[in-house]
């Protein structure tokens, strides 16, 4: 019996569980989202089920912002595509499945278009015409005179949906649950094939210094686009589900604070690595929670409009996030283990 | 042919888009100024005229809090000397462990800042409009060639913001602070090795940017007789001036200031509602829905961003391994 573990072949090493440890907490751990709605209440169930749908959006925005490096501020737009496009496809009797891929793919479209100015600029340019994007995509779904596009600013979702055509008829809370439960253990795998492959690597490249990777042949412009169209299809994938756990869409939904608060869980979290943005999504919604139920209560007992100042709360937790930890939580968690397991000694 | 009338109304549209332009302008420079000296894009101007625009209501009507009640001017000279301690304090408290750090995290925190200042007027105001001080609601009206007329707010505001652009171009040309402005945008290093305190020149660029937008909110506030949340779009229509004049320009704000107010007055007149425009050839009603007057900069903005990356007086940068 050998004194601790080895790679001793190429595929050991580059594997997704590599450690012992890993792999039993694999097996233990698999098992417990799938049970947990029959030991949780129904609240937390739809929190969760929230929860899961937006880590495929932060996974998306993860694919484009940590792996390629490009500033893209239009987490609602892209999302409201998918979302509207679902709804109009799920109207049309497409099932929900096909409607949400279709909603994913406009949206992969419209952020490969967006991404085409990264020809020519790059960094806070690519921010700054996103950031219009999201600007333009509220007036746009919010306006009655492109109705026949988007299909009217407010819409509402059949309670139950057949998954392809009329197949499957889904629509219960448990239901949207383990949809989307699927969908990002999907495309978590997907997130950390892609990081560990040749695609992910070049992305990585361009992020880190695309003048040196093209110098070394890589097509920076083709590799930038490929990582909106796949980011894109992620986030619109997201909003189509959104759509679907909402019941019914409101332009509103999908402004500027859901791009700054995905934002918001990819950096708490660790940008640029899977776990990092799960964990992100999953602390920065239970704290964006109960700080809501907290300032209702405050505001119904003082007469005040506190409930506006869940921004203030969320702004400054960013900001001294930003400062104290960039890398993320996650990283944090690392460092504290190098600490403890030198601990009582400093090396 | 053009009739008289609809040529006084194009020229009454154009009059109000330049003034709307010299409005913008102090919120566009603020950004620029910013840029150029600190290299950080601050996505929260909108927010930071909101909030100026909010605390002349706060000072000069006692709105939320009795107490702090004075009269109009000593608001408003109240609200300048807030916007300079503001402009210091996010620069010592926020903005400084920020140096050195990457340009996304700088970004973030310009956007988390704008949600803070906007929860706090959200909590103190409301969403709604609040009426100004009386003395600050002009009633009268300027009369203008060509049959075209302007509020005397509306005058005011535009003649206020022409003055202090003036003051700054002539403050950045002739004043030794000035010079040490431009000298420590140009090349931080050299204007060090020169004896320039860059710690204090960047408190000095930050206090005067938060400064004149904070000025700049209460004038695009003093044009509508008081200030309403949707002061906070601004800051994404300047970012449009701002790219077309080339980001780091002083003059480029100015001038593409003026050129995307043209664009929201026009786009709101002749392409939405009721009095857009027909298109000359295929006889369709360019009506594109409300709020297109906003979004047609935003537009612009693209098409600068495809075309003209680096504006008209932006430095291009040369990048090399």
């Amino acid at each position: 019996m050998p004194c601790g573990e080895y790679f001793t072949s190429y595929e050991s090493r580059m594997g997704l569980f590599r450690w012992r440890i890993q792999r039993v907490a694999l097996v233990a751990g698999l098992p417990v989202p799938f049970v947990l709605p029959f030991l949780v209440g129904g609240g937390v169930v739809s929190t969760i089920s929230q929860i899961y749908i937006f880590a495929v959006a932060v996974l998306g925005l993860n694919v484009i912002l940590g792996y390629a490096g490009e500033i893209v501020l239009a987490q609602g737009a892209f999302m409201a595509i998918g979302a509207y496009a679902t709804s109009r496809l799920v109207a049309a009797g497409a099932g929900l499945l096909p409607a949400v891929a279709v909603g994913g793919l406009l949206a992969a479209a419209v952020a490969v278009a967006f991404g085409l100015p990264s020809f020519r600029v790059k960094g806070f340019y690519i921010a700054i015409s996103t950031l219009a994007l999201q600007f333009i995509s509220e007036w746009f779904f919010s306006n009655g005179q492109a109705a026949w596009i988007h299909g009217g600013a407010r819409q509402q979702f059949p309670t139950e949906v057949g998954l392809v055509g009329p197949a499957g008829v889904v629509g219960t809370d448990l239901d949207v649950y383990y949809l989307g439960l699927v969908v990002m253990l999907l495309f978590a795998m997907l997130s950390l094939n892609l990081s560990r492959t040749g695609v992910g690597r070049t992305f990585r490249a361009v992020h880190e210094n695309d003048l040196a990777a093209a110098v070394l042949g890589v097509d920076v412009f083709k590799n930038k686009l490929l990582a909106f169209a796949i980011g894109g299809f992620m986030i619109g994938v997201s909003g189509g589900l959104y759509g679907f756990y909402l019941g019914s869409l409101d332009p509103g939904y999908f402004d500027l604070a859901l791009t700054l608060e995905h934002y918001v869980m990819l950096l708490f979290g660790g940008l640029g690595r899977v776990w990092g943005a799960l964990i992100g999504v999953g602390v920065v919604t239970f704290v964006q929670d109960s700080l809501r139920i907290f300032l209702d209560g405050v505001s119904t007992a003082t007469g005040t409009n506190a409930t506006a100042l869940v921004s203030v709360f969320f702004g400054a937790i960013i900001i001294v996030v930003l400062a104290v930890e960039p890398k993320g939580v996650l990283a944090a968690l690392g460092q504290l283990k190098d600490y403890l397991r030198n601990w009582p000694y400093a090396y | 042919m053009v009739s008289v009338a609809e040529f006084t109304t194009f020229f009454q549209i154009v009059v109000e888009g330049v003034g709307l332009g010299a409005l913008y302008a102090l919120v566009a420079m603020g950004f620029a100024l910013i840029y150029k000296v600190t290299g950080v894009l601050n996505f929260a101007q909108g927010e930071i005229a909101l909030v100026g625009a909010y605390l002349v209501v706060l000072f000069g009507t006692g709105a939320a809090v009795e107490q702090l009640q004075v009269s109009a001017p000593v608001a408003v000279a109240a609200t300048v000397v807030v916007g300079v301690l503001l402009g210091v304090l996010l620069e010592r408290v926020v903005f400084r462990p920020f140096i050195g750090e990457p340009v996304l995290s700088v970004i973030i925190v310009t956007l988390a800042l704008g949600g803070i200042f906007s929860g706090f007027v959200n909590f103190l105001f409301g969403r709604n409009f609040q009426q100004y001080p009386d003395a600050l609601v002009l009633e009268w009206n300027v009369e203008l060639p060509l049959g075209a007329s302007i509020p005397g707010s509306y005058a005011i505001a535009v003649l206020l913001s022409l003055v202090i652009v003036a003051a700054l171009m002539l403050f950045f040309r002739y004043t030794v602070t000035g010079s040490i402005l431009r000298a420590a945008a140009s090349d931080e290093q050299a204007a060090m090795v020169l004896g320039v305190s860059i710690e204090r020149t960047i408190a000095v660029a930050w206090a005067l940017s938060i400064t004149i937008t904070t000025v700049g909110g209460v004038l695009l506030a003093v044009r509508g007789r008081g200030p309403s949340f949707s002061i906070a779009a601004t800051g994404i229509i300047i970012l449009a001036a701002v790219v077309f004049g080339g980001l780091d320009s002083i003059p480029g704000a100015f001038i593409g200031a003026i050129v995307v107010g043209l664009l929201r007055e026009l786009g709101s007149y002749y392409l939405e509602g009721g009095t857009a425009v027909v298109a000359p050839v295929v006889d369709v009603t360019l009506d594109f829905g409300a709020g297109f007057g906003e979004i047609l900069p935003l537009i612009f903005l693209l098409v600068v961003i495809v075309v003209k990356p680096y504006g008209l007086f932006g430095t291009e940068r040369i990048e090399r391994l």
